[in-house]
């Protein structure tokens, strides 16, 4: 077996053990909270209404039976685990009876595709930026834009998303400020529904990217840096390769090594930053989704999100070690 | 570097062209012929549900429980549109026998589903029975505890026979909020199992028929039915609103964005200084009050709620003690910036009740005497709320109203004068001593209290938490807020807490009964410390004498003027006793913008519901209001 199949497997190994060790930790950690299911649905259906105690304690009674949470604690650990060998977290507790896939499947697309989209964004844009104020170092445009850069990154995400609301949601009202698309706007393959959908993600992106972006342009504008006193950048110019060939090809593709760790280790971020973006742009997706099976106790549902975001972080940072060997021939799987 | 400046500078230009593409009306439906309210729910993860009867499966204040469900009665919390009480898809009250054991219906006639069916007697039956023969369904529980049986003569009339005397059974069917909705049994009897149905797309038995909905669960729309006139609310006239709008706007300050920018008409609660900054802001934003304090006192009372279980709040001068510790003026302006309704006995200040409750008992609350052990005191002060409104003037000027009456309906009448020396005399004959600054038990542990708030999601109570524990500690008592966000469901059910800042008093509103919630105060449903309590008593009170009110108020009808006097029996019993020392009615910041409707209800000219639209009375609305444009 070669070496770079011996590399493959080790990695492949370490993915499906994060996983395990992911989803029992989700498991655990949810199956200690202190907020039960079956009496936040109880409190849910009768806080307005005249229900007399004797027919809430049946209620009770019943709900426990439904939702299943009767049993030991190893037959429910026995039961969880077959269900998700199999894609399947049951159904959720505070949508009975919708399979927690569905609530997923549903809210996925949006979460993934509004941050994805902005850490492309950001990515490209700041490394860009980056690699071109770490090589021109002299343009007084790339050192004004390292300056914003740096004032704007170490800002918390909420502010800046504040401050995004406020400006062109209420100073200057021209963007919508909640929801993914808008309202009454048929589904399907066509232009007012993509236009409207566009519309209602440059806010939230906008947002992400501004804080995202200085990450990116720093790092790069350092890597660059030290890149451009290397003999063979040295040499090129000597040789009288042209500005533009020199940073492209010899300075950035240099410095990017790294960079594309950085990117594989940003995307564990992407589901944290989920929660706080579709709170503040009211954007559907799975970070409204977990918020509130957390509040009320759903714990199927929020181990099938947990579980969600823990493969698809492991299977991007497996993709990345996976190519990175073939990227980049420095680097030496034996 | 040209082409980096070329785009930055095309990017530049294309900023000011940004409206003209990006700026749309919030949906492509007619605006003037759409209402457009919040849905607290907020966004709901199970749009596609409509199956209410499916305990919590799906939303319900989406307008599916306000238009498109019906049932037998409503009691407006406010004066309704023709009097509190309304036959809705009953045509008269209830009938009972005389020992409670069997109620009559007589159902109105000539109303018909949205599919074109009409409702009958035999779509009573089909609910009541199905609920009786399938747990898990929202009502089964109370359908199998109470009906025996039920019968349909003929079309037009329903008879349930009861297991045991109920003389409140109707109240299943009587809409304060929601009530037992009925299902249509040409629909449901196809059905497998009721559980899984998702009853999408709903047939409806109200004015309105959904239109569409958005997947992910932030928008629901319904569309007036072109047959509005066959149903109950169809004798009031066309309803103003082609098309209702039901949406999540987020946060209340997003929810003040957009109806700064006209495009939410109502919004459902908003913070206090939300409030503040539409009505200085907004010329065509209004509250229930036209001036302080704008919200609406919702029929439910925040007080602090003792656990009767714990050994320290078994004697009822330490809970007077602290009663009289608290500075109500304090905790209005801590709580609500001073836009609190108060109320000293254990009904809310609001509806119908001022009348019954407040008004004819404040002669006896100035009279009423409390025994410290060394001396009598009168504690109650009747200018509480005139003293919160000159406090008020200075800073909000014309706003705060200067009428007497006026100010009675918007800050309430009066509380309990602070007294630390009366509480310190109380204290040491419950046989508390203060050692130092601080006050210790009988046993000699020190006197510590903790409150539970709710946190962020209920700032509201928890800043009056945080005023009271501040009050109590000032005077020696180890006292703090602990924080329960997301787990004081849990904690209060559970019993695990000292005090709590939540409610255990919700009334009908409209209608002076008390048994809404006062039934569940019987000892009878009191549970043993560390087991679930069942609603309402959080405070697991156990009283005989209240007992012997709740079964004289068990044999008495609803409209019975006994009861009504039962019911002040039950405010002197909880004034001496102070079970609960309860601080204000939940005011809700319910505002309205009158730019493309008008006819809202209004405390001053027209409070014909309560505007607080996730109630199922709201439906009151839309055959009031019309379109301005």
């Amino acid at each position: 077996m070669n070496a770079y199949a011996i590399y493959a497997l080790k990695r492949l190994f370490q993915f499906v053990l994060v996983v395990f060790i992911g989803i029992n930790l989700a498991y655990l950690i949810t199956h200690l909270t202190p907020i039960d299911p079956v009496e936040q649905t109880v409190s849910a259906a009768t806080m307005f209404g005249s229900t007399s105690p004797e027919a809430i304690q049946m209620m009770r009674q019943s709900l426990r039976e439904l939702y299943g949470v009767g049993g030991s604690a190893f037959d429910q650990y026995v039961t969880f685990w077959r269900r998700v060998l199999v894609g399947d977290f049951g159904p959720s507790l505070s949508a009975f009876p919708t399979p927690v896939s569905t609530l997923i499947g549903r809210a996925l697309p949006w979460t993934a595709g509004l941050l994805t989209v902005s850490t492309i964004i950001s990515f490209t844009l700041g490394n860009l930026l980056g690699g071109l104020a770490g090589y021109y170092r002299d343009s007084r445009t790339l050192k004004a834009a390292g300056i914003v850069a740096m004032a704007v990154h170490p800002i918390p995400y909420y502010i800046i998303a504040f401050v995004v609301l406020i400006v062109f949601g209420y100073l200057w009202p021209v963007l919508p400020i909640s929801g993914g698309y808008r309202m009454n706007t048929a589904w399907g393959w066509n232009t007012a529904f993509a236009l409207s959908i566009i519309t209602h993600a440059i806010l939230p992106v906008a947002s992400l990217v501004l804080v995202g972006i200085g990450g990116w342009f720093m790092g790069m504008r350092s890597l660059v840096s030290n890149v451009v006193t290397e003999d063979y950048v040295t040499y090129a110019e000597l040789a009288g390769v042209g500005r533009g060939k020199i940073l492209r090809s010899y300075v950035m593709r240099n410095a990017l090594s790294p960079q594309v760790t950085g990117l594989a280790m940003s995307l564990g971020s992407i589901f944290n930053g989920a929660i706080i973006t579709e709170q503040v742009f009211g954007y559907p997706g799975l970070g409204t989704l977990l918020i509130q099976a957390v509040h009320a106790g759903d714990y199927s549902l929020v181990i099938g999100i947990a579980s969600v975001s823990i493969v698809a972080v492991s299977v991007a940072v497996l993709v990345i070690d996976l190519l990175y060997p073939l990227l980049d021939p420095r680097v030496k799987v034996s | 570097m040209r082409a980096l400046r070329r785009l930055a500078l095309a990017l530049l230009l294309a900023i000011p062209s940004l409206p003209a593409w990006a700026q749309e009306p919030i949906s492509n439906l007619p605006r003037n012929q759409t209402l457009i309210v919040e849905n607290p729910e907020g966004t709901i993860k199970n749009a596609g549900w409509f199956n209410i009867w499916a305990i919590n499966a799906g939303g319900q204040s989406t307008g599916l429980h306000q238009l498109a469900m019906d049932t037998f009665w409503y009691i407006d919390p406010q004066r309704g549109i023709d009097g509190v009480w309304m036959n809705s898809l009953a045509s008269d009250k209830p009938v009972y026998n005389a020992d409670f054991t069997e109620m009559t219906v007589k159902l109105r006639s000539g109303i018909f589903w949205s599919d074109g069916v009409e409702f009958t007697s035999a779509d009573v039956v089909f609910t009541t029975e199905l609920h009786m023969k399938t747990n898990g369904m929202r009502w089964s529980a109370p359908f199998q505890i109470n009906v025996a049986s039920v019968s349909a003569p003929d079309k037009n009339t329903v008879v349930f026979k009861l297991k045991k005397p109920n003389s409140r059974f109707h109240a299943l069917f009587t809409v304060r909020w929601n009530a037992v909705w009925m299902m249509p049994k040409h629909v449901f009897e196809k059905v497998v199992d009721p559980l899984k149905f998702d009853f999408n797309k709903p047939v409806s038995l109200g004015q309105y028929v959904l239109h569409s909905y958005d997947p992910n669960g932030k928008w629901f729309i319904w569309q007036l039915r072109e047959d509005w006139q066959r149903t109950t609310l169809g004798r009031y006239g066309q309803p103003g609103p082609k098309y209702v709008a039901y949406v999540d706007p987020g946060p209340p300050d997003k929810r003040v964005i957009a109806q700064l920018n006209h495009e939410l008409d109502i919004i459902h609660d908003t913070s206090a200084e939300g409030m503040f900054t539409l009505a200085k802001q907004a010329k065509t934003s209004r509250g229930w009050f036209k001036g302080f304090p704008y919200a609406h006192p919702d029929p439910t009372l925040p007080s602090v709620i003792f656990n009767h279980q714990l050994e320290m709040f078994k004697d009822r001068r330490v809970r007077w003690a602290l009663a009289l510790l608290i500075d109500i003026k304090a905790v209005s302006m801590a709580s609500y910036r001073g836009a609190a309704t108060i109320s000293a006995i254990a009904i809310p200040p609001t509806g119908t009740h001022t009348e019954s409750y407040h008004a004819p008992m404040e002669a006896w609350l100035k009279d009423f005497e409390l025994d410290t052990g060394k001396r009598k005191i009168k504690p109650y002060n009747p200018n509480i709320g005139k003293e919160i409104a000159d406090m008020l003037r200075p800073s909000m000027g014309d706003a705060i109203p200067k009428s007497a009456d006026e100010i009675v309906k918007s800050f309430g009448r009066g509380w309990w004068k602070p007294d630390p020396q009366a509480a310190t005399e109380l204290l040491e004959a419950a046989g508390f001593k203060k050692v130092g600054n601080q006050w210790q038990t009988p046993d000699g542990k020190p006197f510590s209290v903790r409150i539970v708030v709710e946190g962020d999601l209920r700032p509201i109570m928890t800043r009056a938490g945080s005023m009271i524990a501040q009050q109590w500690r000032q005077f020696g008592i180890d006292a703090r807020t602990d924080v329960a966000q997301g787990t004081l469901v849990d904690r209060r059910n559970g019993g695990d807490f000292d005090t709590i800042i939540s409610w255990s008093v919700e009334t009908w509103g409209g209608h002076p009964d008390l048994s809404f919630f006062l039934d569940s105060w019987h000892s009878q449903f009191v549970s043993p410390a560390g087991r679930v309590q069942t609603p309402r008593n959080w405070q697991r009170w156990s009283s005989p004498e209240l007992d012997k009110i709740i079964e004289q108020i068990r044999t008495v009808g609803f409209d019975d003027p006994k009861s009504l006097q039962l019911g002040q029996d039950f405010v002197k019993l909880a004034v001496q006793e102070m079970p609960v020392i309860p601080l204000m009615a939940y005011n809700v910041f319910t505002v309205m913008d009158e730019t493309y409707w008008k006819g809202y209800p209004s405390a001053e000219s027209d409070p014909y519901t309560d505007p607080v639209p996730n109630w199922g009375n709201s439906r009151a609305m839309m055959v009031k209001l019309k379109p301005t444009k």
